[in-house]
């Protein structure tokens, strides 16, 4: 099979598996994740989430906008099958905190919202201060969202991935308790 | 420069091949060798080069280099004319009558189709160079250390023109960082198998 038509079949299958996956997993956790070295920090789906089903013309796709963080329609839709292909993310070091929108398909990345870089020159500054702090913060966020792929991607090619979908499973249904 | 903007758009890529210490030394020199070339003064629909993240006009790297940190930092620029289909539709039928016109004096009552189309592309021309191109860039990030590419778009043609004009400059290969690739990249090839044979999970029994 040609590459990129493969990948293009793998892109959607891990990209909806994963985003499926965590919001699952940062509900179990409370949003807890760690990074390799330790650092703690917290992540959470929120506001806007899409679920989408079916293949080739009939695809479905619903999409919860919600302030309130109700997401009870999505929720509704994973259990009619469907999978999550758009979020947004939230992640929390202290009191720095990120905000994205993530496509699961190709992981195309938009609304990416850094903690505040200040813009003021002041003199002396080098020029490239508020590039370089800025890069920082998001290469920040690429690694965290990085982490927990690999996470997922490391259960996902095991044994272990069915004993995961049946705790998911679980934590679908115990949601209507 | 869109990447310091409050929200950004992104994608992620890195390079296929092995990439020389020479290559790296020589991205300032290529830059300016595929820089983008103004079309304000021409006719032409659409020109996109690259330009200096810092200051769209400055395409000759004077206001500041493209090296910042570990960074090699530039910019997509890209210009493109667009006429109002409404504005091509009138000018189109003052041309189509003044040609019927012209037609009737010499005994013919018809346009034919082929000078229909002759017509189209005059006005669609004389238009253009009456109209300004309007510009937009996109930043690129090369953090060359750890072979990794940020692209401040995810526009699908506009990352398609992206990725074909950095093999041309730099021939060099991008791959995007989608899921598949982002986890052959983490795991390495020999998680390939694994990943190309997944069954896709039924999360509900």
């Amino acid at each position: 099979m040609d590459l990129l038509l493969l990948a293009e079949r793998e892109n959607t299958l891990l990209g909806q598996d994963f985003l499926t996956w965590l919001w699952f997993k940062s509900e179990m956790s409370d949003g807890q994740f760690q990074l390799d070295d330790g650092e703690r920090f917290l992540l959470f789906m929120e506001q806007r989430m899409s679920v989408q089903g079916g293949e080739g013309e009939n695809v479905d796709t619903a999409t919860v906008n919600s302030s309130s963080g109700d997401m009870t329609e999505v929720l509704m839709g994973l259990k009619t099958g469907k999978k999550v292909n758009r979020a947004q993310i939230r992640m929390e070091i202290d009191e720095n905190e990120w905000q994205v929108q993530i496509k699961a398909e190709d992981f195309g990345l938009s609304g990416l919202k850094t903690p505040k870089v200040e813009m003021k020159d002041e003199e002396g500054d080098d020029p490239d201060s508020k590039f370089l702090e800025k890069i920082y913060l998001i290469e920040k966020c690429l690694s965290l969202l990085d982490s927990v792929y690999m996470d997922f991607i490391k259960i996902r090619i095991s044994k272990e991935w069915q004993d995961e979908v049946s705790k998911f499973r679980h934590w679908l249904r115990n949601d209507e308790d | 420069m869109p990447i310091l903007s409050t929200s950004v758009g992104l994608t992620r890529y890195r390079v296929l091949e092995e990439v020389e210490d020479d290559l790296i030394r020589s991205i300032p020199d290529l830059l300016l060798k595929f820089a983008f070339k103004d079309i304000d003064h021409t006719a032409e629909e659409r020109s996109f080069g690259w330009v200096n993240m810092d200051e769209m006009l400055d395409d000759k790297w004077n206001v500041s280099p493209p090296e910042k940190g570990q960074y090699y930092t530039f910019a997509l620029r890209l210009d493109t004319r667009r006429i109002q289909p409404a504005v091509l539709k009138k000018h189109l039928q003052i041309a189509l009558n003044h040609e019927l016109e012209e037609a009737k004096k010499e005994g013919k009552n018809f346009i034919s189709r082929d000078r229909k189309r002759e017509l189209k592309d005059q006005v669609t021309l004389k238009l253009r160079a009456r109209s300004l191109p309007i510009p937009a860039m996109f930043d690129v990030v090369w953090n060359a250390p750890e072979n990794k590419i940020y692209f401040t778009c995810t526009n699908s043609k506009v990352m398609e023109m992206f990725e074909e004009y950095f093999t041309d400059t730099f021939n060099l290969t991008l791959e995007p960082l989608t899921p598949f690739f982002l986890a052959m990249n983490m795991l390495g090839e020999d998680a390939a198998q694994k990943l190309e044979s997944l069954d896709p999970t039924y999360f509900v029994a």
